[in-house]
């Protein structure tokens, strides 16, 4: 059963179509990557989906209710966190977390608090105000904020951003792990691709407000034909970027190391080039494709169309 | 309406007031000031002619219950504005939180604080001046609720413009209820206004009450038919305050929560 189910969500502002009937379903327990480049419509969609934007057409379901005539109902098992939104500045951590428990029906408010701080590693600045916090302190209390009702429903948008990698890793590891015991569903954004290729089950990619794929990050990398290959070489290099540019590879050079963008075809025939060519190299590496080039891809896509956009008439 | 998520919102503000400097002076200082700047004033000018005591019974009671009113409309604008300034309301509005919630917990702080702001004056105003404002307090009491009725619908109309028209009005959120300031004869009676100023005065509620309250003060007395034409006035404007203001907030939803922030 679908947990949750957003049916040809549409949203104009004005003349501009920022999302153009958008389709997507969240199953229990699947974490979903919303991804797209800046402007797509990810955020937009998102909104619609919480009830804090109303489409211009669409409706949105959780559990098989519809969001606009069961708020209240279906808001008590979502919750929500995001990077564009901010905690009160004046209260410490524990009133955020202690006025917010009250928004939600739960037994034990204090003991939830005290709970979640635990499960966030809140602990030592419980009584700093939020104003006094780092980026990434802020980031986890927003997090934690998220859990405090111990949602059915999470939508995350960059929670890992402004992070340490330590602590990065360890929200991606709860998230894991709550998925794992609470069936929690999830939507996730982020702009680290190797973290939605560690943390989603499947991915939507939104472009010009519409979903150009809906698959897992496996298979959306796939459809990416062009490999990256780095060879070290400390003699050759010189050599190895004239012939680079001779047959027009793309390629970008790092200290001594060249890393040489090709189809995952052609491969073989460029090392045999090389060696035919006595282009010796000292170390290779070959990076297959991956989500991150599937996003570039869909990416220069978007630019190009939105510079055409600007430019006709 | 759960009382919960009222408690909740309550909650948010007063922990801001807890820790906010500027909401402590808004609420203790300002009173203090206008109490001492003006008692002193009419204290100095009725020394001039007779019936000292009265000039400066009607402007200090008029200081003291204008507060009731300015409270009840400030923890509508101000704690909006609040939220605005710090992206907090997405934070209310992804939860179960609806907006007759959000408005019944300004209601509730704006009568908490009006108690306590028209308290500490009613003190300040004993210790400088030995006036007792509560002395016929039973009296006062419908006054009260009506001025706090006032400082309601003025803060879901300006809480309103807010939300429709942003930070760029937020001059408002302390400003718009002075503009019935005059026309409510705060302290002066109704007859000293000039005849245009007297029509206006006709369809503000608080005009009635603050009449209603000299008579109180002089002669002991409620004069029920102001109570019953500011209190049906009040409810008139109340209702379409509150139509105002839900669609204001359907407006923000229409652009969207984010974007308004």
């Amino acid at each position: 059963m679908h947990i949750l189910q957003a049916k040809n969500l549409t949203k104009r502002f004005g003349k501009f179509l920022a999302v153009d009937d958008v389709s997507l379903s969240l199953k229990e327990g699947e974490i979903l990557g919303l991804l797209g480049p800046n402007g797509a419509g990810k955020t937009t969609t998102i909104q619609m989906i919480l009830g804090i934007l109303t489409p211009s057409a669409g409706e949105v379901f959780y559990f098989g209710k519809n969001l606009s005539s069961h708020r209240e109902e279906i808001l008590e098992q979502v919750n929500f966190s995001s990077t564009y939104t901010n905690l009160p500045w004046d209260l410490t951590v524990r009133e955020c977390l202690s006025f917010v428990s009250y928004l939600y029906v739960i037994d034990d408010r204090q003991a939830r608090v005290k709970k979640i701080s635990e499960l966030f590693l809140l602990d030592q600045i419980l009584d700093k105000k939020i104003s006094q916090l780092s980026a990434g302190q802020i980031t986890r209390v927003d997090v934690a904020k998220s859990f405090i009702n111990f949602p059915k429903v999470l939508l995350l948008d960059e929670p890992t951003a402004s992070l340490d990698p330590d602590v990065a890793d360890y929200i991606r590891k709860f998230l894991l792990e709550d998925r794992q015991k609470f069936k929690t569903s999830i939507i996730f954004t982020s702009h680290n691709m190797a973290e939605v290729e560690e943390v989603c089950d499947r991915v939507v990619f939104i472009n010009h407000g519409k979903i150009v794929a809906d698959d897992t990050p496996e298979n959306l990398a796939k459809t990416i034909k062009t490999a990256h290959v780095q060879l070290l070489s400390l003699k050759n290099l010189d050599r190895i970027i004239e012939y680079c540019n001779k047959v027009n590879l793309e390629n970008k050079i790092e200290g001594k190391r060249i890393t040489i963008t090709t189809s995952e075809k052609q491969i073989p025939s460029l090392l045999q080039d090389l060696s035919s060519q006595n282009l010796g190299f000292e170390e290779i590496s070959i990076e297959k494709p991956s989500l991150e080039d599937y996003f570039l891809e869909q990416a220069k896509g978007f630019n190009r169309a939105s510079k055409k956009s600007v430019t006709s008439p | 309406m759960q009382f919960h998520r009222i408690w909740g919102v309550i909650l948010r503000y007063n922990y801001l007031f807890k820790h906010s400097l500027d909401r402590q002076v808004d609420a203790f200082y300002w009173p203090t000031v206008d109490l001492v700047l003006w008692g002193i004033t009419s204290t100095y000018i009725a020394s001039q002619g007779p019936n000292a005591n009265l000039a400066v019974l009607m402007v200090v009671s008029g200081i003291v219950l204008w507060i009731v009113l300015w409270r009840g409309q400030y923890e509508f604008t101000v704690n909006i504005l609040e939220d605005v300034w710090n992206k907090n309301l997405i934070n209310m509005f992804v939860s179960p939180l609806k907006l007759s919630e959000w408005i019944a917990a300004f209601s509730t702080l704006g009568f908490v604080k009006a108690i306590i702001s028209t308290g500490f004056a009613s003190l300040i105003a004993l210790l400088l001046y030995h006036i007792k404002i509560f002395a016929n307090g039973l009296l006062l009491l419908p006054l009260l609720f009506l001025l706090l009725m006032t400082g309601w619908w003025v803060g879901l109309f300006v809480g309103g413009m807010i939300m429709r028209f942003g930070t760029k009005v937020q001059n408002f959120a302390w400003s718009m209820v002075f503009i019935i300031a005059p026309f409510s004869a705060v302290y002066y009676p109704l007859t000293a206004l000039p005849n245009w100023a007297q029509k206006i005065a006709f369809i503000v509620p608080s005009s009635y009450v603050f009449e209603a309250a000299r008579q109180v003060f002089v002669e002991n007395m409620l004069d029920w038919n102001k109570v019953i034409i500011a209190f049906s006035l009040n409810i008139l404007y109340l209702v379409l305050a509150l139509m105002f203001f839900k669609s204001s907030f359907k407006k923000v939803l229409d652009r969207g929560l984010v974007k308004f922030q």
